[in-house]
């Protein structure tokens, strides 16, 4: 939490993209490429503020950008196998 | 006992899964994806093996389609569609042929254009238009779908096409059993022409199709072919006005159920373990747990809004 507090800016970011992402996968219902863009797009950004943030915060270590990658992943395979269907 | 301790191993921080449950450990996420990656892999390739096990129940009464259609085009002020039996039996053909041939696409794998259907039936047009659906569930759905594309949208309000055909089909495709709605939009070349003294009108060239489609990625700037062979009507089983009780597995809602089991068992592993490493005051080297709740929350809220079915 205290994170949170000291890195105000750095969650606002990360939850604008999250939204925007949401909003843009539920507005083009119509057109499942362009949703599953925008999911690897969400999840390329999500990695990258991970890296940014945990480099800003001087905690980055392999095993972090490693949990990155597999929690985005795990959030692009439900997302494509969901639109998938 | 042992159990108890085997749970809270695999969700609570504990000095036993140094301080970060072991269902959160970069191993365990990584078997998770294995497991849905693997299950993606046996649904895909299930109907291959077993077809009809998979598919989508549906309740799709064509009239109800046609009347939700004219409901649309009431509410911005355009006239109704009138049925047109034609344009439904080349509707039922397009359906047929991509059951058939294996195809979701306006234009066939050999090239067939949907015009093809219009023309071939006999049907002389001066607009034409076809929009897709499938897999929903229900005609309002479906509707709502083609409304929300721009490109469907346009075909379904325009005030350009005076009739519609519509047809239902079930059957495999790729599978997986199957219902298609094809909607078919036309005007009569008949009724958009002058009407002109007899003795005028065998004087005056006989038109040509000429094809101002506005159907959605298919427009064509070209005369349309007209079919050298006869018009072949392929049968193909028209969907039952009740839902279908051969299907067996939905490969949506099993999907949907599984992916909300993940997502919402790592949402609530992660807000305890917020809450526990808060109050213990852990430090520990780790992603952040925040990021993955509102990351997760995301996705969650993707997989409870989705819904079955496709337009094209």
């Amino acid at each position: 939490m205290t994170d949170f507090t000291k890195h105000l800016s750095h969650y606002v970011g990360l939850i604008g993209v999250l939204v925007v992402g949401a909003l843009g996968i539920i507005n083009f219902n119509y057109d499942k490429g362009l949703q599953m863009a925008i999911a690897v797009g969400v999840a390329g950004a999500y990695i990258t503020w991970g890296i940014v943030h945990h480099h800003l915060h001087r905690d980055l270590h392999i095993s972090v950008v490693v949990e990155y990658i597999l929690i985005a992943s795990l959030g692009v395979i439900v997302t494509l196998s969901i639109l998938n269907w | 006992m042992r159990l108890l301790a085997k749970i809270a191993h695999l969700l609570i921080p504990h000095e036993s899964n140094n301080h970060k449950a072991k269902l959160l450990h970069n191993s365990s996420l990584t078997l998770l994806i294995i497991g849905l990656l693997l299950y993606q892999g046996v649904l895909s390739f299930f109907p291959r093996f077993s077809p009809n096990i998979l598919g989508y129940a549906a309740n799709i009464p064509p009239d109800e389609v046609i009347r939700l259609t004219n409901e649309k085009r009431a509410t911005v002020g355009v006239g109704p569609l009138v049925i047109n039996a034609t344009l439904s039996a080349a509707a039922q053909a397009k359906g047929a042929d991509m059951l058939n041939k294996d195809y979701w696409a306006h234009v066939s794998p050999d090239g067939t254009q949907p015009w093809y259907f219009f023309t071939s039936f006999g049907y002389k047009y001066r607009y034409a238009g076809e929009n897709l659906a499938r897999d929903f569930s229900d005609p309002g759905s479906a509707v709502e779908a083609w409304m929300v594309s721009p490109s469907h949208k346009e075909n379904l309000l325009s005030s350009k096409y005076k009739e519609i055909g519509m047809a239902v089909v079930e059957g495999d495709m790729a599978g997986v059993d199957t219902t298609i709605i094809v909607n078919f939009f036309g005007t009569s070349l008949v009724d958009t022409l002058p009407e002109t003294p007899i003795a005028q009108a065998e004087a005056a060239a006989v038109p040509t199709p000429l094809p101002t489609s506005t159907a959605l990625l298919v427009v064509t700037s070209s005369p349309t072919p007209i079919p050298t062979t006869p018009p072949t009507l392929i049968e193909a089983p028209v969907a039952s006005q009740t839902t279908s009780s051969k299907v067996l597995i939905s490969p949506f809602n099993t999907t949907r159920g599984i992916s909300l089991a993940v997502i919402i068992l790592l949402l609530s592993i992660m807000v305890i373990d917020v809450v526990v490493t808060l109050r213990r005051k852990t430090f520990r080297v780790g992603g952040r747990t925040l990021a993955h709740l509102a990351f997760l929350g995301m996705i969650l809220v993707i997989v409870i809004i989705a819904s079955a079915g496709e337009i094209l």
